[in-house]
């Protein structure tokens, strides 16, 4: 249904295979940031600015040797309501060359209320491949009251390297019917985040973020708890016991710890937007210009 | 009497298998399960686990999670229980334990339970045997579902009871951990254990004999929290 390959050609990452099917849509624009920057941008757009019951959109992308290519969206990508239990889905399988860079940088899904949702996305690559995936869903329509309040929502991603060994499978779903009343889980938090860096050209950011995480949890979690007890007296002005409204946490994966995961749940969409265009910042000169501007 | 299904029979006999199978169930095995709390110490120094009820909700997040992901691991280990199975399990859960902080407990856990096991239980030379030759390879972590499954499986447990020991060693070392934490006491935690206990039986039943493949979690939150146990001002678990 829809193809990018982006190889190098007279030294420069370019995209000699472009294609896609309604209801998706790619556009590559000319330039994005310097005339130095060797990185083929493509956005994928869904006509009718989302994803309606049923639709099944499927991608494949090559990324070739020392290329760069990124993938992203115009706008948060909107899961309507499931018309006949119906499940929508969207599958995309990449394959990163030695010494290439694939970054897909989206805006958040939004599934709205009983929307059937289901993502994959597979990637194959080598061991000095680059590889950068924001993966995040906000809660619903929050402002009207819709609060995770869609019935089934599941993202995959699998990455594994040239010889099939798995680096990384993480599969999170959640299903109304299946695990109960999702929101119960979520506390007032509106929006689940994910954040894969992976590869050599990654390590640098790699250290940055996690300094910058312990740096803001840390901060937040410096008290040590009261132990509960039944005669705790409750509701005392100075005794206010406050979550986080940002809750982030790192972890290192793969051999040599080349790979780090960052993970968010936090009550607003826009600090976590705020979060994302602060860590991937030093992106700019790989990419053009920096991710969620 | 439980009867094994789809794999050869161990060298002894009947009731003595209770024994054993009980002695694994055993808090008074030591197997370090204790210095872990599932993200429980994290859970209350972020808040998200305030009161009982919370810690009830959160006990039984927990077992829906273990369910989601880990479940798959045992069953699949317990109903082909050879070497080459468990390296593949061992070394797809690797790469599914996306979390640092609990597969790094995984890892600890299984390693200690493998090394107890392959001592203890010697009437299963298959299990000593297994362990050396791992030890050996060295590209094997000692993950704790598959070799509770393994282990399990050679013991006698029947698959379904496999499954459920799972659950069931999960909820009490969680509740352990909460006792550990001065948020419940020792009566509190036993109530709490029966309180949960058809409710994880409802959980182990929706996520049983689930292939690895679909291994998923389920409770994106926790996972995010637990995370953060590093970052912890002072802890009494490692993780």
């Amino acid at each position: 249904m829809g193809s990018v390959v982006v190889e190098k050609v007279g030294g420069r990452s370019s995209a000699t295979s472009c294609f896609s099917r309604y209801p998706l849509k790619f556009f590559i624009p000319k330039k994005v940031g310097s005339s130095k920057t060797d990185a083929v941008w493509v956005y994928a757009l869904n006509y009718g600015g989302g994803i309606v019951s049923g639709d099944h959109i499927s991608c494949k992308f090559s990324v070739g040797d020392s290329c760069t290519m990124v993938l992203t969206t115009q706008g948060s990508t909107k899961v309507y309501k499931s018309v006949g239990s119906k499940c929508s889905q969207q599958i995309l399988e990449a394959r990163i060359g030695s010494n290439a860079l694939l970054a897909i940088i989206p805006d958040p899904v939004t599934c709205f209320s009983t929307a059937r949702y289901y993502q994959k996305q597979v990637f194959s690559m080598s061991s000095d491949s680059n590889l950068v995936i924001v993966d995040w869903i906000t809660s619903g329509r929050h402002e009207s009251g819709e609060k995770w309040d869609f019935d089934l929502y599941r993202s995959t991603n699998n990455i594994f390297l040239e010889d099939g060994q798995p680096l990384f499978l993480d599969t999170m779903l959640l299903e109304k019917e299946k695990t109960g009343c999702v929101q119960e889980q979520m506390h007032n938090y509106q929006v689940i985040a994910m954040v894969v860096l992976l590869g050599p050209k990654m390590q640098y950011i790699q250290n940055l973020v996690q300094d910058h995480v312990k740096n803001i949890m840390s901060e937040q979690l410096q008290r040590p708890s009261a132990a509960l007890s039944h005669h705790q007296q409750r509701a005392k002005a100075d005794h206010f016991i406050t979550k986080p409204s940002f809750v982030a946490s790192c972890s290192a994966f793969g051999p040599k710890k080349s790979g780090l995961l960052v993970r968010v749940a936090a009550e607003t969409t826009e600090s976590v937007y705020k979060f994302l265009r602060l860590q991937l910042a030093p992106m700019e000169p790989m990419i053009g210009v920096p991710p969620y501007r | 009497m439980q009867i094994n299904e789809g794999h050869s029979t161990p060298c002894f006999a009947g009731p003595f298998l209770q024994w054993s199978q009980w002695q694994l169930l055993d808090s008074l095995l030591p197997t370090g399960g204790f210095a872990h709390s599932f993200g429980l110490e994290a859970a209350v120094q972020t808040h998200l686990v305030s009161d009982s009820n919370d810690l009830k909700t959160f006990v039984i997040h927990i077992l829906e999670n273990t369910g989601s992901l880990l479940l798959p691991f045992v069953y699949s280990a317990s109903m082909l229980p050879t070497l080459e199975n468990w390296h593949k399990l061992d070394k797809i859960l690797d790469a599914t334990l996306t979390n640092e902080v609990s597969r790094k407990a995984s890892i600890s856990q299984g390693s200690a339970l493998m090394r107890v096991a392959s001592a203890v239980f010697s009437e299963v030379p298959s299990l000593k045997t297994m362990r050396d030759a791992s030890l050996g390879l060295g590209t094997v972590s000692f993950h704790h579902a598959p070799v509770f499954g393994l282990i399990c499986g050679a013991l006698g447990f029947d698959r379904t009871s496999s499954q459920r020991a799972y659950m069931f060693i999960t909820m009490r070392d969680v509740i352990s951990a909460a006792t550990r934490l001065n948020l419940i006491g020792p009566l509190g935690a036993a109530l709490l254990q029966h309180q949960v206990a058809p409710i994880a039986e409802v959980i182990l039943e929706k996520w049983m004999n689930s292939a690895v493949e679909e291994a998923c979690q389920t409770m994106p939150l926790l996972d995010t929290v637990q995370g953060c146990h590093g970052y912890l001002f002072s802890r009494l678990f490692s993780s």
